[in-house]
């Protein structure tokens, strides 16, 4: 069965049976590997894409259900020169990122929080990012990445 | 990567095209919604069906709507909506405060209140605010529509009443009187919902003019095969006056007629503990929103 798609901003025709997750799609057809298989069911958040500009975990999301969806990857962040975006160059300059296996989820979840809200709340930050696992961070340096890409105080 | 096992699948555009298949497929038939449990149990082999029908083409089965006599809730809405509705919030607090800790946000947003009920968790968050509310679920079938208490659709863990060829299609929740109140919490282990919970609470109370309980309906998730109600509760609440000694009474029958296991999640003495704590504060939270008269 053909599956029709947006990927990152271009339109994509992939085969694709009732079995196959939107995750396995982008990795094993589109060789978008930047999003990560973690749980396998819903809890870690490690395989968070944007559908329509909402995060999903792509891992529990049958593919078909995001037929002819706008999908955002963490591929699709940086620009066509390479740029990476507010998000990710604050993920860099506070030293958010330890092993990254989370990282690309948590760029995702946090993309779509900004766009929704350009300077959100610390409370805010922390329940947008609740459902993204990170075993290394502790956490903290997730949201001072966060206020330093929406040109706010930290308030430590 | 895991992967899920073969299977006939379909996109049918009419619920009548759906239970058609559904019933030629037989009991081993799946009804995919947003696919956050069934999708998970086909990956581990815990579902194994032969047919899945896919929901997403047919239309007119999301959507919330004020309806004669209460509020419609089609069974396609995803728990996110259910959170972000006011008409929701206003009408079944209840519901509304259990849609907010329903796993996390990526998962809400997949999440549909038809697929809660159809599922039949035992901590089902959605089911302990639909039974205080009394709410019913449209259900059809070959054989044509019928309606259900939510409260009677569980039979045990992931076991309902539905037939493998029914499919709920919208859950109805009454216009409930003056002076009343819901509310629902839950402990799990992680913060602010996320995790599966170890004990979650709804209860409601209706007062009378002098403040009295007149009507009050307690269930509970994870402390039973299904959410169940708490009646002796239930009966320690009905002619009192609210107080701190008649709610802590409701709340110590509500320990003691709760059935929980001890599992990775939580002991059984634990759950029992929480059951007490949970239904005092939820019945302080129904309390204030009866008296304030919030619901409307």
């Amino acid at each position: 069965m053909n599956l029709s798609l947006t990927v990152n901003g271009a339109a994509v025709t992939v085969e694709a049976d009732g079995a196959d997750t939107l995750l396995m799609v982008l990795r094993d057809r589109l060789r978008l590997t930047g999003t990560k298989e973690g749980c396998t069911e819903g809890e870690c958040g490690a395989c968070t894409v944007l559908v329509d500009g909402v995060p999903v975990d792509s891992c529990i999301l049958a593919a078909h259900s995001a037929a002819g969806s706008e999908v955002q990857t963490v591929e699709g962040l940086a620009d066509r020169g390479g740029a990476l975006s507010p998000i990710q160059q604050a993920f860099i300059d506070n030293f958010s990122v330890q092993c990254g296996f989370c990282t690309p989820g948590f760029l995702m979840t946090l993309t779509a929080l900004i766009a929704e809200d350009p300077t959100p709340e610390e409370e805010w930050v922390k329940a947008a990012v609740s459902g993204n696992l990170c075993r290394c961070t502790g956490y903290t340096t997730i949201v001072d990445a966060v206020m330093a890409a929406t040109g706010q105080e930290v308030a430590r | 990567m895991q992967r899920l096992r073969r299977f006939e699948y379909h996109e049918p555009a009419t619920i009548d095209e759906a239970t058609g298949i559904l019933a030629a497929a037989g009991d081993d038939a799946r009804v995919l919604a947003g696919g956050t449990d069934l999708v998970i149990d086909m990956k581990t082999g815990r579902m194994r069906p032969s047919t899945v029908v896919n929901l997403k083409g047919i239309t007119g089965l999301a959507g919330i709507e004020e309806a004669e006599g209460g509020v419609r809730i089609g069974a396609l809405t995803k728990v996110t909506a259910v959170e972000a509705s006011e008409l929701v919030a206003r009408r079944c607090p209840a519901l509304n405060q259990a849609a907010a800790v329903l796993a996390s946000p990526s998962v809400r947003v997949l999440a549909t209140i038809g697929g809660n009920i159809g599922r039949a968790s035992p901590a089902s968050d959605l089911g302990p605010p639909l039974i205080v509310h009394g709410a019913t679920v449209a259900v059809e079938s070959p054989e044509g529509p019928r309606e259900d208490l939510v409260e009677d659709l569980y039979v045990g863990p992931v076991t309902t009443t539905l037939a493998s060829h029914e499919i709920i299609t919208s859950v109805f929740i009454p216009a409930t009187p003056r002076r009343f109140g819901s509310a629902h919490l839950k402990i799990g282990s992680r913060g602010g919902g996320t995790d599966i919970s170890m004990v979650g609470v709804s209860a409601a109370m209706t007062l009378d003019a002098d403040g009295s309980i007149v009507d009050a309906v307690i269930a509970l998730a994870s402390v039973a095969p299904t959410p169940m109600r708490a009646p002796d509760a239930e009966g320690a609440l009905i002619g009192e006056t609210p107080s701190e000694e008649v709610f802590a009474a409701a709340a110590t029958a509500a320990a003691g007629e709760c059935r929980p296991i001890s599992d990775l999640r939580a002991s059984a003495s634990h759950r029992v503990a929480l059951v007490r704590v949970l239904t005092t504060r939820a019945l302080s939270a129904a309390l204030e929103i009866a008296r304030n008269g919030e619901v409307s």
